[in-house]
């Protein structure tokens, strides 16, 4: 069997072609995935696909720590004004710890182990009605 | 030593090292330096670009099979397995396609494989959150593809080219 690219030795048009589609397909999702920009900014926190919590990050007053309940592994969530971290998880990973502060809409941090998503997402209206879990 | 067990010798011997690449590469991750969930070099994807330049596209996927059930042993969970299968064979058979193309190279067929890999485990990840939450990682993912699968690419070139098989095969044929 003989493969042309395995004896190629300098890149050719085909590995442009292929960045080129790569690239393509990523701005093509971020144009899709562009978040709604908003003064309100939310986190809410999915846990196995059900919603646990939601918060308005635009009304934290001072930071506070929030343990999260029935997860997987123990986590701890931090809320300031404006931002969230998990600032603490028992997962083995610590993807979600590394991920540190999400602070614009759009943005995420997953924790996988725990099946956690928090989501923050930006919103227009003052008149917002925060709900807690 | 007839051809079979060189067969299976030459399998065995690249899943151990796909192995031990995978793992040496969670022992360093890039994700310190660069927080994105998912993120890595990619080393393990080396021996299936090997597996399929200089054996067959059969023993790229036993090797894989093997390297991604052995990996779950050692790292530990069930999940992982679904993510590194996911990914794992996205990638090579978009490899195994990319190699057939005229006019490109390892460093396109690596790139070609870290971006499906990439997508692979997001699609994965979004089937076991049930939110569509992880899709917001794809595009920084697939522009890291970008620069891990040129560094695999660059390597796998030199590996492909100073490895032939016919160390492997000297006695069987």
């Amino acid at each position: 069997m003989r493969l042309p690219a395995a004896e190629r030795r300098r890149p050719g048009p085909g590995d442009g072609i292929i960045a080129a589609l790569v690239i393509a397909a990523a701005v093509v999702l971020l144009l899709l995935l562009r978040p709604a920009s908003g003064d309100v900014l939310t986190a809410t926190v999915l846990l196995d696909g059900a919603q646990v919590g939601q918060y308005d990050l635009s009304g934290v007053e001072q930071s506070f720590l929030l343990p999260l309940e029935g997860t997987a592994y123990p986590v701890v969530i931090e809320l300031q004004p404006g931002r969230v971290r998990v600032a603490e998880s028992g997962c083995p990973s610590q993807d979600c710890v590394h991920t540190g502060w999400a602070d614009s809409p759009g943005e995420q941090i997953i924790c996988l182990p725990n099946r956690l998503v928090i989501s923050l997402s930006g919103t227009d209206h003052p008149d917002f009605d925060a709900v807690t879990g | 030593m007839p051809a079979s067990l060189g067969r299976l010798t030459r399998c065995a011997v690249l899943t151990a090292l796909a192995l031990a690449l995978s793992v040496a590469e969670g022992l360093v991750p890039l994700t310190v330096i660069f927080p994105l969930p998912g993120l890595r070099l990619g080393l393990a994807n080396l021996v299936t670009v090997y597996a399929l330049c200089r054996l067959s596209g059969r023993e790229a996927l036993l090797i894989l099979a093997a390297r991604c059930l052995l990996g779950s042993l050692v790292g530990g969970n069930l999940t992982a397995l679904a993510f590194s299968l996911t990914g794992g064979l996205l990638a090579l058979g978009v490899m195994a396609a990319a190699l057939r193309l005229p006019g490109t190279s390892l460093f396109g067929v690596s790139i070609a494989g870290a971006a499906a890999h990439n997508t692979g485990q997001i699609l994965a990840a979004l089937a076991v959150l049930q939110t569509q939450a992880p899709l917001v990682y794809l595009p920084p993912l697939l522009l890291c593809s970008l620069v891990t699968g040129a560094v695999t690419g660059g390597i796998s070139t030199l590996l492909v080219r100073r490895v032939p098989a016919a160390p492997f095969e000297r006695k069987s044929l």
